[in-house]
C-alpha cells in the first residue's frame, strides 16, 4: 500500500541534501556528518533513529532554522523546490517547506485559533481577502472550522495539534516535515494525525517527512523509512527493507511486533505475499496458507 | 461532572498494574489520588491502612513515590547527587542512609559519570532516569509511573523494562499509568482499564485486552500481537488452541503448529 | 489569585457591551476611572459606582464585577482607615475608599470584556511597536500555561517531600527554589520553541503586517462614545463651575 506514494522517477526531487555536516558552535562533536538525501514530491517518508542521532537537527537544517537562526560550522547543500536554503530568506522557505513541532502548546501564540491559523499569512503580508479565504480553507481541510473563536487552553491536545497543523498548511507549503508530531498524544489521537497527513498527501499532493519513533502508525502510509545514526543517515528505503535488516535494531529502530514475526517467518522460509501493515493484515495473510 | 466516578481498587504489595484509557478517563486524577495530592469528595483512599484524608502528601510520599510525566517539572538542584539526595533530605533520612542510597541509585541508573553535572545539561533520556533515580533513592513501597515512555526510543525502552524486572524481582508494587500497550504486554501485568471516570476492567492483561468491543469503546489501542492472534482465532480453521500457544509460535518456537 | 482570574482575564460572553468596538470600551472604562477620581462626595462617587455596575449589567458580568469588588474591600476598608486616623473626616475617608472601588472596577470592565486578540487591535492602532505587541499577546495567551505549569510543579515536588505549609519565613521561601527553578527553566525552554515556531512562519518578515479583521466603527460605537463624550462635558463643565464658584 506504501509502495504506490514513491514520487515519480524523472520529477526534480523536492528536497535535496548533499554532503551535508553542521556542527552547533558551542560542541566539539557534528551534530551531521556527510548526510546525503533526495526526496521526490509526493512521497510520504519516515525519519528515524536514537535519540541524539541528528533526526531533529536535520529538519531545522531543512527548513533553514539551520543556518539562519542557529548560525554553525555548516558545509554541503540543501535545497527546497529548488532554492538553496542557506541563500534564501525564511519568508521564502516558509511559503516552500513548513515545520510542525513536537509540542501542541508551544506553537500557537493567538488567542483564537483562526487568527493563529493567519499568523504566517500576517507576516506574509497576505491581503485581508485572500488570508480570509486561505485560513477558512486550511480550517476545513483539518476539520476545525466549530474551533475558529476557540482559545487554545479550550482546546484538546490532539485539537491543539490539528490548529498548529493548519497554521503550517495555510502558508501552502508543498513539503511540510514534523518533529515528533504524536509522542506526546494517546494512540487514538495519533492515529486521527495520521490519517489528516495521509488525506493532505493523498488529496494535494503535499510531500511528507515525519520524525517519528513508533513505526507502526506510519509504516501504512509511507514509502520510505530513512534511518540516522550518530549524525549520518545508515539506511534507507522501503520500510520492508529497512525493518527486515537485522542491524536496524541495533540503530534504535525497533520494529513493531507483527513485523518482527514477518521477518522471522521469512527467515524460516515463510514469505508472506504482502507486508503486512497491520495485525489484520497479518492474520489474514496467514489464513489464506 | 465528575473525574472519577465511583473507582473501587485494591492494589497489593508486590504486584505490577498497568492502567490504560484515553486522555481525561481519569487515570491522572486517580494517580493523584494516591499520595494525597487530591483528596476524595465521596469514599475513601487508603495507603497501607492509612486515610489519605488523615495526613500529608509529604508523609505518604514516604510510602509511595510518583514519577511524573515531565522530568523538567522537577529538576533543579545545581548537581545530579543534590538531586537524588533532595527528596532524603525532605524525609529527614541520616546521612549515611542517603550516602548509601545515592550510591545505590546513582549506579542502578548509570549516573554515576553526571554526579557532578547539572541536571539541566543532561538529554531527555537521562532526565528520565535521573528523576526515576531521585524517586527509588528513598526506596518507597510503591512507585507510580506516569506515563514513563513517551518520546522514547527503542533503546530507552528496552533499559527501562528492564529496570521494572529488576525492581518486580525485589518485590516492590508497580504502578504504570501508560498508553504504551506494546510496551506492557511482554510484563504481563495486571490491567485496569479506565473510561469516563470509571474502572471498566480489571484483569490479566491478556484476558482483559481480548475484548475488543469494550478496548474500542475505551479508545485503547490492542497490543499487535494480541490483535493478531484474535484475527487468527476467529478464522475458520486456525492452527492455534489457547494464547500461549500463540505467543511461543510468534516468539520463535513452533509448539502446537499444525499445517504449513 | 481568584481575585486576577475573576476580575482581569477575559471570557467570551455575548452582550450588546462586548460588542463594541474595543476602543469605545477603552474610553467607556477610561471616562468611568477619570470621574470616580474627580468624585468629592459621597453621593458623587455612588452615582459613578452605581454605573458602573449598570455597564457590568449590560456586558453580562454583573457578578464578576460585583466578586471583585468584594475581594477589592479589604483593602479599600484599609484605605478609610488610614484616612480617617488621618483625620479627614468621615465622609471623606468613605469617598476615598468608595472611590478605590470605582477605579478598580473600570479598569476590570475593560480587561473582562476585551479579548487579547482585541488589545492587540488597539495597541497596532495607538502604533505601539509590533515587537511589543507580540511580546504582550502572547504573555497572556501563556498565563493559563504557566499556571498550570506551576501547579504540576508543586505536585511534583510535594510528591518528593516538600512542605511549603510549614516553617518561618526563611523556610518558606528557601522552599519556593525547587518550585521556581524549573519553573523559569521551562519558560525558558518555551520561549525557545516559540521561537523556532515563529521563525518557521516568517515572524518579521515585513514591517507592516496585515491582519485577519480590521476595526470598524458602527453606529452604536459612534452613539456610546457620544453619550460617553457628553457626560464628560457635563462633568468638564461641572469641575470648572465649582472650580471657579466653590459650589
Amino acid at each position: 500500500m506504501g509502495a504506490e506514494r514513491i514520487g515519480g522517477s524523472g520529477r526534480k526531487p523536492i528536497l535535496s541534501v548533499e554532503h551535508l555536516s553542521f556542527r552547533y558552535p558551542d560542541s566539539k562533536r557534528p551534530a551531521l556528518t556527510d548526510v546525503n538525501l533526495e526526496v521526490g514530491e509526493g512521497e510520504v517518508v519516515i525519519l528515524a533513529g536514537p535519540s541524539g542521532c541528528g533526526k531533529s537537527t536535520l529538519l531545522r537544517c531543512v527548513n533553514g532554522l539551520i543556518p539562519h537562526m542557529y548560525p554553525g560550522d555548516y558545509s554541503g547543500k540543501v535545497a527546497v523546490a529548488g532554492l538553496e536554503v542557506a541563500s534564501t530568506q525564511m519568508s521564502t522557505l516558509a511559503q516552500n517547506v513548513g515545520l510542525l513541532f513536537q509540542n501542541p502548546e508551544n506553537q500557537i501564540f493567538m488567542f483564537s485559533v483562526e487568527r493563529d491559523v493567519a499568523f504566517g499569512l500576517q507576516n506574509l503580508a497576505v491581503p485581508r481577502g485572500e488570508m480570509r479565504a486561505r485560513v477558512d480553507e486550511s480550517m476545513r481541510l483539518l476539520g476545525i472550522t466549530d474551533l475558529a473563536h476557540r482559545a487554545p487552553h479550550e482546546l484538546s491536545d490532539g485539537q491543539k495539534q490539528r490548529a498548529a497543523l493548519a497554521g503550517v498548511l495555510a502558508m501552502r507549503p508543498r513539503l511540510i516535515i514534523l518533529d515528533e508530531p504524536t509522542s506526546l498524544l494517546d494512540p487514538k489521537t495519533a492515529l486521527d494525525v495520521v490519517s489528516l497527513i495521509a488525506r493532505l498527501n493523498g488529496e494535494l499532493g503535499i510531500t511528507f517527512i515525519v520524525v517519528e519513533h513508533r513505526l507502526e502508525l506510519l509504516t501504512p502510509i509511507a514509502s520510505r523509512l530513512v534511518v540516522m545514526d550518530g549524525g549520518t543517515k545508515v539506511m534507507d528505503g522501503p520500510p520492508r527493507a529497512v525493518l527486515a535488516d537485522p542491524s536496524a535494531e541495533a540503530h534504535g529502530v525497533g520494529a513493531p511486533p507483527v513485523v518482527r514475526l514477518y521477518n522471522s517467518l521469512a527467515a524460516e522460509g515463510l514469505r508472506l505475499p504482502r507486508f503486512p501493515d497491520s495485525p489484520d493484515e497479518m492474520a489474514q495473510e496467514l489464513n489464506s496458507l | 461532572m465528575k473525574a472519577l466516578d465511583g473507582v473501587t481498587l485494591s492494589i497489593g504489595g508486590g504486584e505490577t498494574v498497568a492502567i490504560v484509557g484515553e486522555n481525561g478517563a481519569g487515570k491522572t486524577t486517580l494517580v493523584r489520588h494516591t499520595n494525597g495530592l487530591l483528596k476524595p469528595t465521596s469514599g475513601s483512599v487508603k495507603v497501607d491502612g492509612v486515610e489519605t484524608r488523615s495526613t500529608t502528601t509529604a508523609t505518604l510520599s514516604r510510602k509511595i513515590g510518583i514519577a511524573f510525566q515531565n522530568p523538567d517539572h522537577q529538576l533543579f538542584s545545581d548537581s545530579v547527587e543534590n538531586e537524588v539526595r533532595f527528596a532524603m533530605r525532605n524525609f529527614r533520612f541520616p546521612e549515611e542512609r542517603i550516602a548509601e542510597r545515592l550510591e545505590w541509585a546513582l549506579s542502578f541508573f548509570g549516573l554515576e559519570q553526571y554526579r557532578k553535572s547539572s541536571p539541566l545539561v543532561l538529554s531527555g533520556g537521562e532526565k528520565k532516569r535521573l528523576t526515576l533515580a531521585s524517586i527509588l533513592a528513598w526506596d518507597p513501597d510503591v512507585v507510580v509511573l506516569d506515563e514513563p515512555t513517551v518520546g522514547q526510543d527503542s533503546l530507552q525502552k528496552a533499559k527501562l523494562a528492564q529496570i521494572f524486572s529488576l525492581l518486580r524481582s525485589t518485590g516492590k508494587t508497580i504502578v504504570i499509568v501508560s498508553h504504551d500497550v506494546e510496551f506492557l504486554w511482554p510484563l504481563q501485568p495486571r490491567l485496569v482499564v479506565m473510561s469516563g471516570g470509571k474502572v471498566v476492567a480489571d484483569g490479566e492483561m491478556a484476558k482483559t485486552m481480548a475484548d475488543r468491543g469494550l478496548l474500542e469503546g475505551a479508545r485503547v489501542t490492542q497490543p499487535q500481537l494480541l490483535r493478531l492472534y484474535a484475527g487468527l482465532r476467529d478464522a475458520p480453521a486456525s492452527p492455534f488452541v489457547d494464547v500461549s500457544q500463540a505467543r511461543d509460535w510468534a516468539s520463535g518456537k513452533k509448539s502446537g503448529r499444525r499445517g504449513g | 489569585m481568584y481575585w486576577l482570574r475573576g476580575g482581569f482575564v477575559f471570557t467570551r460572553v455575548v452582550s450588546p457591551f462586548h460588542r463594541l468596538d474595543p476602543r469605545i470600551k477603552l474610553l467607556v472604562s477610561l471616562e468611568f476611572f477619570l470621574t470616580s477620581l474627580i468624585t468629592k462626595t459621597v453621593p458623587e462617587v455612588l452615582a459613578v459606582l452605581l454605573a458602573i455596575l449598570g455597564v457590568a449589567a449590560l456586558a453580562k458580568s454583573l457578578k464578576r464585577i460585583a466578586r471583585t469588588m468584594a475581594f477589592s474591600g479589604l483593602f479599600a476598608l484599609f484605605i478609610f482607615a488610614v484616612n480617617f486616623l488621618f483625620g479627614i473626616g468621615l465622609l471623606n475617608a468613605v469617598v476615598y475608599s468608595v472611590r478605590f472601588l470605582a477605579i478598580i472596577s473600570s479598569t476590570s470592565i475593560f480587561f473582562v470584556t476585551t479579548s487579547p486578540d482585541e488589545l492587540e487591535q488597539i495597541m497596532t492602532w495607538m502604533h505601539v511597536p509590533r515587537d511589543v505587541v507580540f511580546a504582550f499577546v502572547t504573555a497572556v495567551r501563556f498565563i493559563p500555561v504557566v499556571m498550570l505549569d506551576a501547579l504540576q510543579i508543586m505536585d511534583a515536588q510535594k510528591s518528593r517531600g516538600l512542605e511549603f505549609e510549614r516553617g518561618n519565613v526563611v523556610k518558606r521561601v528557601r522552599n519556593m527554589v525547587p518550585i521556581m527553578i524549573p519553573l523559569v527553566v521551562n519558560s525558558v525552554i518555551r520561549s525557545g520553541e516559540l521561537a523556532e515556531a515563529m521563525e518557521s512562519r516568517a515572524y518579521g518578515s515585513t514591517p507592516k503586517p496585515t491582519s485577519l479583521y480590521k476595526m470598524n466603527l458602527r453606529w452604536y460605537d459612534a452613539a456610546v462614545a457620544a453619550a460617553g463624550l457628553a457626560v464628560l462635558a457635563a462633568v468638564a463643565l461641572y469641575i470648572y463651575h465649582y472650580v471657579h464658584f466653590g459650589a
